[in-house]
């Protein structure tokens, strides 16, 4: 699925070379047979408006996006692990996939940089499809969030998510984003930030509010943070590797 | 086949039996088992650490698989102590821990970037000029271009760039600036080196090489402890933490051990079993208060009351009533209790005066060397007066004589001083003592009490009649002390208390009313903690923390419980003495790592500067300036003296040889030179002809002017403008010239009175920086702000060395892996830019003469300059003599286009002029000898043929390890030898057993070494006792570095008695006057109300990294919060989490509520650095959005930091100078209306 590389060289940080390449990325979106009707026009559109910007915007832009904060990182076990330190071993079994496909990584990137995961899709051909299917889910919270910050990087992530033909519904991630967006609302911020105050005396010696009950020390449901996290997914073909 | 058909799922298959069938031998399929081993499994561990900001320096393995950093664990190999002490391990934190996903993190930096608008201007240049220095030229020149570059700073839009094109937009700036202002426009800040010390060398070295100035942090910080230097004539130097478990007696003060010593705290817990008392002192309840058999909450600010009432007791009862033998004892021997001052008539009072000296004695005393600087006491067997060994002027110009044995410095018979005049006086007089404690707070928040602000002694004295004649009253500072604390030795004083009730400075009872703590349990403590010091020959100790430092008058703080050590012989003794935990900056191998971190080898002196005056000077502070010294200086002084602006005494400081300058002369020093030499004269004669006749002025006496701007900096390994920029809006506005929130007007706008000294300029400049430079590995609140961003090497991907004062051990940081994307180690990234440098430089400048001033320095004999009285040459008291009464001016050869060459080589200075520090010298040849041979040299054509490499990072280790007497045993006793001469006595035998003792990189990377014992510190480090500071000077009769060679409790500098703090006193808290012009000036409908502001170190960051750490975020609230308390949450409705506003003229902070019963009334607390770019919204004040801990702050000095040329008040760089507090600083508090996220911004 050579048009992986379209995207691949899209998702990527912005140079020159775009522009010097700009009719060559169009007729690979124009011929490739597997690109639906509705991805090719999203993909060309995205061209044209991003190619008659000035290249020094469009980079600070996608600096702008992509390189501050984490909701929408490029890096998929980002979106996974997050900052646990399970994210290592992931990417080390990510490699080894490579490996075992015959590429070995030349550039100074990590693993899961999807810009680098794509260029390995191209490579997998049939197989291709399926590859991108592993990745669903991140690509859909990606979508649903670049969508949310009105973004035309969405279209092309929409793409990828079609491309794969993926049979995630949107609809309730873009709920569930929508309501992530609070998160630059005082309210929604509460969540992460309670910290009930201590009291030490109250009627009930055992409950929440007591200082000795046993569920004291425990998060309530409001101060949780496991759920913060996007999507624990484990991804079907790692899952595999590691009962190998 | 899967196994799910492999197996069988109904049957077992019989096994073989064995063991008379207790045993069967199955076939069980095992594979599962390989998930949980692949866990764990690892291709390599590397050591490394953590560390600009923390300082903790725990040794760690990185686990590496694939080429990928998966996790870290606690290193448990620290070499053994020895039996009943615990070991150091583990070292480590939950900040630590989660550090290894930092490198992959989304917030990590992988590119070089620049700002956008700059680097389409730079583009544009380049098609323009096809020399780069031209470009940058035809940028900086024009105030439009730099103008749309400066205002967008803050305000996001960055760019990927490459690594050729960011070095060639740096070097051609710093060319640009260095020839057309001169090199001195250029600075740099980094902090603490001791925690990665080649990352800092890498930029000093390039600074140094090209003639930029290296900014100081410790004394920016406020970490530094001036009475440190002011009482031992020593930065800092403190007991590490495995000797608190020697100690019978701990009192913590202000420091919150657990929290911010988390690796050390064991030691405190385990003593603790071992049954000694602990009494922790802190005004809040903090996670240190648990350690306490008694807590004692003083209102903050006023620990000093609360010191002197603890000294009252001391001296009352262990001195006066029934003298403890080893106490008096001690106090002769090591400390100026016996040490004789004059008292002057001024007007109808007799007050303190100066130290008597051999000079003003008839025939002084016999001393021909420096008679000026040797102080006076009195031979008890006969009464006569000696000059005793050891005072700074046996250090100068003699040798032998410069040792605090017991002996008379003329004759060499031993001689035991009288401490009291008690017996054989010849009068007893009145002397005027003078008390702050009435000052009353603008905001009556501080106590004051009803006594007069001079208060008259009586004290025993000596008549002595004196060379020229005329007769002088002498005192001993021990009968002075005695006064000073309200203690009566039997005078029938009426000042002195006859009770500890007694409302009389400074008993138990006097500070209860200001401090809020139990007479009786000041007494308890007192008595428990000297009692505790005699019986065990001073094994009580003070750790000490930043909330005592921290405040205007920090050193009354620290005076105060020094003082308490010192009466109870605890200095210098194991478990014993002061222990301040700020900033542990202590490296460990100073003297290797000197003359690469400031390329010693190639050039001397180096430009050092005061961070603190820096900041205040170029970010116009003053121009806002509140504080008048007439406010704060004594009673007794001359008022008229000290009517200036802060600045002023700044500047002039300046100009008298005491605090550095940067920039320094009004002029391009390059060109002062060429001028000079047109003129046929030499440089010096040059510059003092012209600063005499008025044609050349210092930079400082004009900050404002284009020429004098700081034009070009770097930042790195810092946070400097999201964690220690005191006065932060004021470097946004005046050094970036962007975006700021500040709500005051300056002296101009508010028509106040203006600087003497300093020239006023009605526009006040905005964007004096044309570059800054910022390295980090992260997105900081300082990257925000800068035109480059370069993208560093973590932790984990570099080779570095790493000490700290809290343990005896060096160890590494090494690669455990490459830097990811494009980040560059901290060395590479500086050798790039000399590279570049190097190149674009031809054509612009070749080997150039630049003029250097330096600042009269502590530890060299020139730091005797000034023995009396304060002389400025400029008004005509005293001519300008260049390192006499002024800043010495050397000339120093630049060879531009061999930068590089020199970055990357050990330069010859070495082998000429030898290695040294701390005032002694030694020959080096060897050790260069043998770098050549360990490093290899280089065979070239070129300036650096045959000299060794320091190409790599551990190439510039080698040499530091190789230097340094602390990693090489013969620099060692070579150094023990040196400082032997000057003592006249022998000292090798402390390092002799390690003589053939050397630490290569390579062996610390396999295990920590504990380093070798050196004159550089104060401690041993040895197999019997912990390291404690000032071991040395108590065991082998080493002076302290001060002017009587003792541990000082009087201060007799001009200014230090203009101040009245010859001795320690109580002083409040001062007015700062910065809520008064906006509470309720723009209200939102809630209540306001005023809090003092406290800003403590911290939890969840590594000092100032990892606050944007989600796991570490998640520990705290998520974004930046206050601190405050129930009572005053209530007054002004607010409840916990609220949005809070936090605001004075200063600026404003946008912020969460914690209330919490842990803070004391009238107190707001925000830990330090928490970032600007998480979680911030607008400030309702300012529109603008919401600063950072230091938003609503501003540098506040102190003249009394400004001394110089006065033995241990002479500069030297992060030893003495300004220092940047701010507890004293009140903030309105109210409750938001409205929290604006600014999103569409």
């Amino acid at each position: 699925m050579l048009i992986c590389r379209v995207f691949s060289r899209l998702l990527d940080y912005p140079t020159g070379q775009l522009h010097e390449y700009a009719d060559e990325l169009r007729s690979l979106v124009t011929t490739e047979a597997a690109v639906p009707e509705p991805v090719r026009q999203n993909v060309l559109s995205f061209l044209d408006g991003r190619l008659s910007q000035d290249l020094l915007d469009w980079q600070s832009d996608y600096d702008g996006l992509f390189e501050r904060g984490r909701s929408v990182s490029l890096h998929l076990f980002e979106h996974v692990h997050g900052e646990s330190r399970d994210r290592g071993q992931a990417m080390v079994d990510l490699l080894a996939q490579y490996r075992q496909a015959g590429l070995e990584l030349a550039a100074n990137e990590l693993p899961d940089y999807l810009p680098l995961y794509l260029e390995f899709v191209a490579t997998q051909g049939d197989q291709a499809k399926a590859w991108l299917q592993d990745v669903a889910h991140v690509l859909a919270l990606l979508t649903a969030r670049l969508q949310e910050r009105d973004s035309d990087y969405a279209l092309l992530v929409d793409g990828l998510l079609q491309l794969a033909g993926s049979q995630v519904d949107l609809a309730p991630l873009r709920e569930e984003v929508a309501q992530e967006a609070r998160d630059d609302t005082p309210e929604a911020l509460d969540k992460i930030w309670e910290e009930e105050m201590v009291s030490f005396a109250t009627g009930d010696p055992m409950g929440q509010n007591s200082s000795c009950g046993t569920a004291r020390y425990r998060p309530t449901p409001e101060q949780r943070q496991d759920d913060v996290m996007a999507v624990q997914w484990v991804e079907p073909s790692l899952a595999e590797a590691n009962r190998r | 086949m899967s196994h799910f058909l492999d197996r069988l799922q109904f049957f077992k298959r019989k096994g073989e039996a064995f063991s008379n069938d207790h045993g069967a031998k199955v076939h069980e399929n095992r594979s599962w088992e390989d998930g949980y081993r692949r866990r764990w499994q690892h291709d390599k561990i590397v050591r490394s650490t953590h560390g600009v900001n923390c300082t903790g320096s725990c040794s760690w393995k990185i686990y590496v698989k694939d080429g990928l950093v998966t996790w870290e664990t606690q290193q448990t190999d620290y070499p053994r102590t020895r039996p009943d002490l615990p070991n150091h391990e583990p070292r480590g934190c939950p900040r630590g821990a989660s550090y290894s996903w930092y490198i992959y993190s989304a917030n990590r930096l992988k590119y070089p970037k620049v700002r956008k608008a700059l680097v389409k201007l730079w583009r544009e240049a380049k098609l323009q000029h096809s020399d780069p220095v031209k470009a940058w030229e035809s940028i900086a020149s024009n105030p439009e271009k730099s103008k749309s570059y400066k205002e967008r700073r803050g305000l996001g839009g960055f760019i990927r760039s490459d690594w050729t094109e960011v070095n060639e937009i740096i070097a051609a700036a710093n060319v640009y600036t260095a020839k057309t202002y001169g090199p001195d426009r250029i600075s740099g800040f980094s902090p603490i080196p001791a925690m990665s010390m080649i990352s800092y060398a890498a930029g000093a070295r390039y600074l140094s090489l090209i003639g930029g100035n290296c900014l100081s942090f410790y004394d920016w910080y406020c970490d530094l402890p001036p009475a440190s230097p002011q009482i031992w004539g020593e930065q800092t130097d403190v007991p590490e933490s495995a000797d608190w478990y020697n100690s019978n007696y701990i009192i913590v003060w202000g420091s919150n051990v657990p929290q911010t010593r988390t690796p050390d705290a064991h030691f405190l817990s385990e003593v603790r079993y071992k049954g000694t008392k602990t009494c922790v002192i802190t005004s809040d309840y903090s996670e240190a208060s648990k350690f306490g058999d008694t807590w004692l909450a003083p209102k903050q600010g006023t620990d000093a009351a609360l010191a002197m009432a603890f000294g009252h007791v001391i001296l009352k009862e262990f001195h006066v009533d029934q003298p403890s033998a080893y106490f008096t004892d001690y106090v002769r021997r090591t400390t100026d209790f016996p040490m004789l001052v004059m008292l002057e008539q001024q007007g109808d009072k007799l007050v303190q005066g100066r130290f008597l000296r051999a000079s003003d004695l008839d025939g002084k005393l016999g001393q021909d060397n420096n008679p000026e600087w040797k102080t006076i006491g009195v031979n008890e067997a006969d009464g006569t007066l000696v000059s005793p060994t050891g005072s700074v002027g046996y250090r100068w110009g003699e040798q032998g004589k410069w040792n605090i044995k017991p002996l008379d410095g003329k004759t060499g018979s031993e001689v035991k001083l009288q401490l009291s005049l008690k017996e054989g006086h010849d009068e007893i007089v009145e002397v005027a003592f003078t008390y702050f404690g009435g000052q009353k707070h603008e905001l009556d928040y501080f106590q004051h009490t009803a006594h007069d602000e001079i208060l008259l002694h009586k004290i025993p004295v000596k008549k002595v009649k004196l060379a020229d004649g005329t007769e002088a009253r002498v005192a001993t500072v021990f009968d002075l002390t005695l006064a000073n604390y309200g203690v009566d030795n039997g005078y029938n004083d009426p000042n002195c208390a006859k009770s500890y009730a007694d409302d009389l400075p400074y008993t138990p009872g006097w500070q209860q009313k200001i401090t809020g703590v139990d007479a009786n349990e000041v007494a308890r403590i007192a008595r428990e903690f000297a009692r505790n010091a005699d019986k065990t020959q001073g094994r009580s100790m003070v750790i000490v923390g930043a909330a005592l430092n921290h405040w205007y008058h920090m050193d009354m703080n620290y005076r105060g419980l020094i003082n308490m050590l010192m009466m109870c012989g605890c200095v210098g003794q194991s478990g014993g003495g002061w222990a301040h935990y700020v900033g542990q900056e202590k490296l460990r191998p100073q003297t290797g790592w000197q003359p690469i971190a400031f390329a010693l080898d190639w050039s001397r002196p180096p430009r050092h500067m005061n961070g603190t005056s820096f900041f205040y000077n170029h970010a116009d502070q003053w121009r806002y300036e509140k504080l008048s010294m007439s406010e704060v200086v004594s009673p007794l002084a001359n008022k008229e003296k000290w009517s200036a602006s802060i600045i002023d005494y700044n500047t002039r400081a300046e100009r008298m040889g005491w605090l550095p300058s940067a920039p320094q002369l009004g002029m391009n020093p390059l060109k002062l030179v060429k001028d000079a030499e047109a003129a046929g004269m030499d440089p010096k004669d040059y510059a003092v002809k012209k600063l005499k006749d008025g044609s050349l002025k210092f930079a400082c006496e004009d900050p404002d002017n284009p020429q004098n701007y700081p034009r070009n900096m770097f930042i790195w390994r810092s946070n400097l403008l999201g964690s220690s920029g005191k006065g932060h809006e004021y470097m946004l506005r005046h050094l970036l010239g962007t975006k700021h929130g500040l709500l005051g007007k300056d002296l101009g706008e508010s028509g106040s009175i203006k600087p003497q000294d300093v020239k006023w300029h009605d526009q006040a400049p905005e964007g004096k920086v044309d570059l800054l430079v910022t390295l980090d590995f992260r997105m900081s609140t300082t990257c925000l702000y800068s035109d480059i961003v370069l993208p560093t090497a973590t932790w984990y991907e570099k080779d570095d060395l790493n000490t700290s004062d809290m343990h005896p051990f060096i160890h590494p940081l090494t690669q455990a892996v490459d830097p990811v994307w494009e980040a560059r180690s901290d060395w590479e990234i500086f050798k790039g830019i000399a590279r570049t440098f190097s190149d674009l430089v031809k054509g612009h400048l070749g080997v150039e003469k630049d003029l250097v001033t330096l600042p009269i320095q502590h530890d060299t004999p020139a730091e005797i300059a000034q023995p009396f009285g304060v002389k400025q040459w400029w008004r005509g008291e005293c001519d300008l003599i260049p390192g006499k009464t002024a800043p010495a001016m050397l000339v120093v050869e630049r060879d531009y286009p061999n930068t590089f060459n020199r970055f990357t080589s050990l330069g010859p200075l070495l082998e000429k002029l030898g290695n040294g520090g701390k005032g002694i010298s030694w020959d080096t040849k060897k050790e260069v000898h043998f770098l050549g041979e360990l490093n290899r040299t280089y065979s070239e054509d070129s300036i650096r043929n045959g000299r060794p490499r320091i190409n790599s990072a551990i190439d510039a280790a080698e040499c530091v390890l190789s230097l340094a007497p602390e990693t090489n045993g013969q620099v060692a006793v070579k150094a023990w030898e040196a400082l032997g001469k000057a003592t006249g006595l022998d000292h090798t035998h402390l390092a002799k057993p390690k003589e053939e003792e050397k630490i290569r990189f390579r062996d610390i990377v396999a295990q920590p070494r504990k380093i070798i014992s050196s004159p550089t510190w104060s401690g041993l480090e040895d197999e019997h006792v912990s390291y404690n500071a000032g071991y040395t000077n108590v065991h082998e009769c080493i002076p302290w570095r001060t002017v009587t060679g003792r541990q000082q409790f009087y201060q007799d500098h001009e200014w230090m008695r203009d101040f009245g703090e010859t001795m320690c006193v109580y002083k409040p808290p001062i007015n700062l006057k910065t809520t008064s012009p906006v509470m309720n000036s723009k209200p939102n409908g809630n209540k306001e109300i005023l809090l003092n502001w406290i800003t403590p170190h911290q939890k969840w960051g590594i000092h100032s990294t990892y606050s944007d750490n989600l796991l570490m975020l998640t520990l705290s609230r998520g974004g930046p919060i206050v601190w405050m308390s129930e009572d005053d949450a209530k007054t002004a409705g607010i409840i916990d989490n609220d949005w809070i506003e936090v605001f004075n003229v200063n600026g404003s902070i946008a912020c969460r509520a914690v209330v919490s019963q842990r803070v004391p009334e009238g107190m707001a607390m925000m830990y330090h650095a928490q970032e600007r770019i998480v979680n911030v919204p607008g400030a309702e004040m300012t529109g603008t959005r919401g600063g950072m801990h230091n938003s609503v702050t501003r540098a506040v000095m102190k003249p009394t930091h400004m001394i110089g040329g006065y033995a241990q008040q002479s500069y030297g760089f992060n030893y003495y100078g300004t220092v940047g507090c701010n507890r004293d600083e009140f903030v309105v508090v109210r409750k938001m209306n409205r929290v604006d996220w600014l999103d569409t911004e």
